[in-house]
């Protein structure tokens, strides 16, 4: 059974904005990855960038460091 | 009536909680413990193919069906378990569609994560050509495809494609298979889903 666990989603605006999330976080070691938008945020097409809820501090520090744009942040169970 | 499916493999709760309800009397209500989503689903599908009621509550890592209401005649479909599709998923490219070769990638790697998210998963995985490299050292979609796996998904990889690529030593998960392997999976499929 698969195990499903608190989790913190950033979505972006643009596909660009995700790529070059992934981008930074694969060069700086940042943890997480690019998954596709679960529909209970949205039903639309687009990619978000999942990391375990324990990474929210530091996830949202690079972004404010880094001024990574990015759209909307949700923490979900998936 | 209460039956306890929990720790079963699929399609048992199926098979357990048809027989309850046959063995009914006087169509009392049943109540069915399993403890995964998928047999929760499945199970639902089965109740409402024969028109009945299913309410569903979660426990501490179960959950219990609450099945009521007569059987209808005209409903007295065959009982289907998902899990008994042999559905096959064939990977024919490191990327999804055509176009941009890093948005391809990006889209291989969401559709697999998706794939693994699914109730219900598919017989098997195939990759081969291109999609042979998805499978190996350093692929951002091996934690999926082990996960998949672990859950009972059979992973195979085209060995030519393996070796034309330079990756026969570089496979991180599943197992090597040939064109004869692969043509009887496909021709066996109900479905067959390539993205």
């Amino acid at each position: 059974m698969r195990r499903k666990e608190l989790c913190i989603l950033l979505t972006f605006s643009t596909t660009t904005e995700a790529m070059a999330m992934e981008a930074h976080a694969s060069a700086h070691g940042l943890p997480g990855r690019l998954i596709p938008v679960p529909t209970v945020i949205h039903a639309g097409c687009g990619v978000c960038w999942k990391a375990p809820i324990a990474e929210k501090p530091r996830i949202l520090a690079a972004m404010e460091k880094e001024q990574l744009p990015y759209e909307g942040f949700f923490e979900l169970v998936i | 009536m209460i039956v306890d499916a929990r720790g079963k493999a699929c399609p048992l709760p199926v098979v357990i909680a048809n027989k309850a309800l046959q063995d009914r009397q006087d169509n009392e209500e049943v109540q069915v413990y399993v403890d995964n989503d998928i047999a929760v689903q499945n199970v639902k599908r089965m109740a409402a193919t024969k028109g009945l009621e299913v309410a569903v509550t979660e426990g501490d890592g179960y959950f219990v069906l609450t099945i009521a209401g007569d059987i209808k005649e005209e409903a007295q479909a065959p009982v289907v378990c998902g899990c008994e599709r042999n559905t096959v998923v064939a990977v024919t490219s490191a990327t999804m569609g055509s176009g941009s070769e890093e948005l391809g990638k990006l889209l291989m790697k969401g559709f697999i994560y998706a794939l693994s998210q699914q109730e219900t998963l598919p017989k098997a995985i195939l990759f081969y050509n291109g999609g042979a490299s998805i499978p190996t050292e350093g692929s951002v979609s091996l934690e999926d495809l082990k996960s998949m796996e672990a859950q009972g998904v059979a992973i195979y990889t085209c060995g030519t494609c393996l070796d034309f690529y330079g990756l026969k030593d570089k496979l991180a998960v599943g197992s090597v298979t040939n064109m004869y392997s692969i043509v009887e999976l496909l021709s066996q499929a109900d479905h067959i889903i390539r993205p």
